[in-house]
């Protein structure tokens, strides 16, 4: 079966594994210890200890901490249960004019901001850009990514959903 | 019947289908086969069987591609070629534009459904061919043949081949018709036509050919390549049958596409996470004022994308685009045979990369494809001459909404911002040898893609309706058309930024040789809002960007005076200026009066999306790219916080220590222009229930709730509006 070390995942989450090893990893079968490999890597980045139960962008994980099971950003800001959509407790810069455009697409042409407008959602603690949409105005915040746990703790990785802190079994 | 046996051979073919769908449902297993009983008795056979019929395919695909004259099918290899059973599923298939190996599944079960057998027969040397998109396939110049295989006249499966045409004598010239806005405009139809029998075309219809279209020779050879293609897998499987015998391959072709329905499922669970993921693209395209285009509905016209996949617990990806448009008046209509095809071809490039790749893989997915919206129009007569406009960006929501569950898995090597819709150029008119002619230019098919998770994106190297995505060669290009290159540059700028940005594109400047009459249309714009996205803080690629045209320009006398010459646009889009001329800047789809020449005429192609936070990127790495003309020094500066200085002998290097104080700067001026979700929502809320938005804005969301009570329930319930809400009529 095929498996790599904590540390190859770590460099290949990082972006710093040698282009020639990610190019075989990417060929050859995939292991099947990767996801407990990739929260052991990203535990290990994270500055807080809260365990990490899924990773659901580059910088923000659910994880258990002391609340309960909260979204978290890298820097440990909370963005609350992770059941909630993360983006309605992020701060948010709208591009909606061509001078707001324009900063970001200095030399090509630009969208009619009166139908197309860009959402940056923002870490309110650390600043860090987590996820941004293009989207027509008015278009309600998307939820992006609701995960089935349960299911694919219990049934995908054969073993039980650690129960959240400070919710009865 | 026992469920495990074979459909009995002596049944009516459309028996058979039925029987086999029936089998599906009531086993959950393609066909009834509950057990790889073959491949568990011998797998070495089992498994050397399935490379030869891989290399039956891949084979043929090679032979047909020399006989092609079109250098869209020889250069760029806009070919696919497959092997189905007697029902027409894939079992088998070569590399190229995959899509098809499914829209010609589609091709095949209507012919069974519409009682094909009894009239006009199905016999051995029989060929038919389609092109009409509502039967099977995306759009008119995608032509695909398939000739039944017999043995010991009993028919044990197909042999399928598809080319893109380059001309398929449309309104205007090509085959990515923009101004259809019914499919009466879209050029040469073909209706699951027999075009020949006894292994040849028929003479009259290779006459309708001739006769109907600008450039005759590129339809005519693809077909005479596709029919060969199709006798040398009909060959190919006849000689495997002498091997391993006729039960044997009955049994051993749905053994595959079962494993290949259970491998898509183990796949999805090994790579993914359950759960719901959603996304969205939309489409702005414009052509009020545009000469040729009729006032049928909206000239000007907004589309939203919405779409949600969940993967469920058993590893089965349903994918539902509730909540998007109505079909329309114009050419991006899509069928469902091309939304499936989006489907498999997305599948067989993200997932299926080991093991057997054949229908089972789109078996294991389930799409939703609203009645009446362009996904699945209500109405057999919209055109959908260029339907990969609405169907690149679709798919590309999927790859993204894949992505995200890779990402959440570690697989972060498998996540990829996506495809892009890119622009294509056709011509027709007077060739450069004096003769009628039509032409799609397909180096299209080298577009910039999304970046992955790990690095940057393909730069000039990527689509997604062709994975080998080839630009071919501009000699050949120059052969075939009344233009010669004066330039191809890499497009600055043109991919998403992020910590990874997207691919970028590129940029062709032609000038017109040897013509008097040159007609150059476009087609497939988003040019007033992206169509692509960015992902986990990376931003979209640029909308699609204006064509830049001069008319008898002073080029000549600037050689004789040994003056420079443009070569593009440049980094600042005014290269052209140089030249006097009568400047044309056009948005959109590029329908004006013909060129001749001595005209200059550019025309670019889109970039992919970025991955990550911008200010996350290597400054190193930035260095590199503005010193290659990737990225421009001032964007370098103002998107990413990189400063970036030229050095000696032209090679740029990054100021680490002015990056890390200017990053510090735009991190805290992001912080100190950033509010709360909350606080904007409130605002944004009353603009909401105000109906203060752009026409073509109130048009969309009013066409989304006419459609779906879902997209209107979940609109009102977000801005806190009454259940009832709706959005005004455009004025």
């Amino acid at each position: 079966m095929t498996s790599y070390s904590k540390e190859v995942i770590a460099d290949l989450i990082e972006g710093n594994l040698p282009w020639h090893d990610t190019r075989r990893i990417m060929s050859a079968y995939k292991d099947d210890d990767r996801f407990d490999k990739a929260i052991a890597a990203l535990q290990d980045r994270v500055e807080w200890d809260a365990p990490i139960i899924l990773p659901v962008s580059s910088h923000l994980f659910i994880a258990d901490t002391a609340k309960g099971r909260h979204t978290l950003c890298e820097c440990g800001h909370d963005f609350g249960h992770w059941t909630k959509n993360w983006k309605l407790s992020a701060a948010v810069l709208i591009r909606d004019s061509d001078e707001l455009l324009a900063e970001i697409y200095p030399t090509a042409d630009l969208p009619d901001p009166r139908w197309m407008e860009l959402r940056e959602f923002i870490c309110p603690t650390c600043g860090h850009l987590h996820e941004v949409e293009a989207c027509a105005p008015g278009y309600p915040v998307v939820h992006d990514f609701q995960p089935d746990l349960e299911g694919f703790y219990e049934d995908w990785l054969g073993r039980a959903l650690p129960p959240e802190p400070g919710v009865a079994a | 019947m026992t469920i495990h046996d074979p459909i009995k051979v002596d049944m009516p073919l459309r028996d058979r289908l039925l029987a086999s769908e029936r089998l599906m449902e009531e086993t959950g297993c393609y066909d009834g086969i509950t057990e790889l009983r073959l491949r568990r008795q011998d797998p070495l056979k089992y498994e050397t069987l399935h490379t030869k019929l891989r290399a039956t395919c891949v084979s043929a695909r090679e032979m047909a591609r020399r006989i092609s004259a079109s250098p869209g099918v020889r250069e760029v290899g806009e070919m696919v070629v497959a092997i189905y059973t007697p029902e027409g599923d894939a079992v088998a298939l070569s590399n190229g534009i995959m899509v098809h190996v499914h829209t010609m599944s589609r091709f095949i079960k209507w012919m069974i459904n519409n009682g094909y057998e009894e009239n006009p027969g199905i016999n051995d040397g029989d060929i038919f061919a389609n092109n009409d998109a509502f039967i099977g396939t995306v759009q008119v110049p995608d032509v695909m043949d398939v000739m039944p295989i017999y043995w010991e006249g009993e028919l044990v499966g197909w042999a399928g081949a598809v080319c893109h045409e380059l001309e398929s004598g449309g309104i205007t010239p090509g085959g990515d018709v923009c101004l259809a806005q019914e499919r009466f405009t879209e050029g040469l139809f073909v209706c699951a036509e027999k075009i020949g029998t006894n292994d040849e075309i028929r003479r009259d219809y290779v006459i309708r050919c001739e006769r109907n279209l600008r450039m005759p020779i590129y339809w005519v050879l693809d077909e005479q390549a596709k029919v060969a293609s199709c006798i040398e897998m009909r060959e190919g499987v006849k000689n495997i049958i002498r091997d391993v015998g006729i039960d044997y391959w009955k049994r051993v072709m749905k053994e595959f596409i079962e494993e290949g329905r259970r491998g898509q499922l183990a796949r999805t669970r090994q790579l993914t996470v359950p759960g719901i993921y959603r996304g969205h693209t939309f489409y702005g395209h414009v052509t009020e004022g545009k000469q040729g285009f009729q006032p049928l509905g909206p000239m000007d016209w907004l589309y939203n994308i919405p779409l949600e996949l969940e993967i469920t617990r058993d590893g089965k990806m349903k994918l539902d685009y509730e909540g998007t448009q109505p079909w329309g008046y114009h050419s991006m209509n899509c069928t469902p045979a091309g939304m499936d095809g989006g489907m498999f071809v997305t599948l067989t490039q993200h997932m299926n990369f080991e093991g057997l790749v054949n229908d089972g893989a789109w078996m294991a997915t389930e799409l939703n494809l609203p009645h009446g919206t362009w996904t699945n129009p209500d109405n057999e007569m919209v055109a959908t001459a260029t339907s990969w406009a609405l169907l690149l960006p679709s798919y590309g929501v999927f790859q993204r909404l894949l992505s995200r569950s890779f990402l959440a898995r570690g697989f972060v090597e498998e996540v990829f911002v996506g495809q892009v819709n890119s622009p294509m150029i056709e011509m027709g008119g007077t060739s450069q040898y004096g003769t009628p002619f039509g032409m799609a230019h397909f180096e299209c098919a080298a577009a910039g893609s999304g970046a992955l998770a790990i690095k940057d994106g393909l730069d000039t190297a990527y689509v997604g309706w062709n994975p080998e995505s080839d630009m071919g060669n501009i000699e050949i290009w120059e052969q075939n058309m009344p233009m010669v290159y004066i330039g191809r540059q890499i497009l600055s700028d043109s991919g998403g930024a992020g910590k990874y940005r997207g691919g970028c594109s590129f940029i062709s400047t032609w000038l017109l040789n040897k013509t008097d009459h040159l007609r150059l249309v476009t087609s497939e714009h988003s040019s007033r809002v992206f169509d692509n996205g960015g992902m986990c803080g990376g931003y979209p690629a640029p909308t699609c960007q204006q064509h830049r045209a001069v008319r008898e320009p002073n080029l000549a006398e600037r050689i004789e005076a040994r003056l420079p010459l443009p070569h593009g646009i440049g980094h600042d889009r005014r290269e052209l200026e140089l030249l006097e001329g009568e400047h044309v800047l056009v948005e959109g789809p590029y329908i004006e009066k013909p060129h001749a020449e001595g005209d200059i005429f550019t025309h670019s192609y889109n970039g992919g999306g970025g991955f990550g936070d911008v200010l996350e990127r290597d400054p190193v790495k930035t260095a590199e790219d503005v010193e290659n003309g990737f990225i421009t020094e001032g964007a370098a500066r103002s998107v990413y916080g990189i400063v970036v200085a030229e050095g000696d002998e032209g090679r740029w290097h990054a100021d680490l220590e002015a990056t890390a104080k200017l990053r510090a700067d735009k991190r805290a001026e992001r912080l100190s222009r950033a509010r709360p979700v909350s606080e904007w929502m409130a605002d944004e809320a009353r603009r909401v229930a105000a109906r203060d938005f752009a026409p073509e804005v109130r048009l969309m969301y009013r066409e989304a709730m006419r459609l779906s009570e879902k997209f209107r329930a979940e609109f009102a319930e977000f801005w806190g509006l009454p259940a009832d809400f709706e959005m005004e009529s455009a004025k």
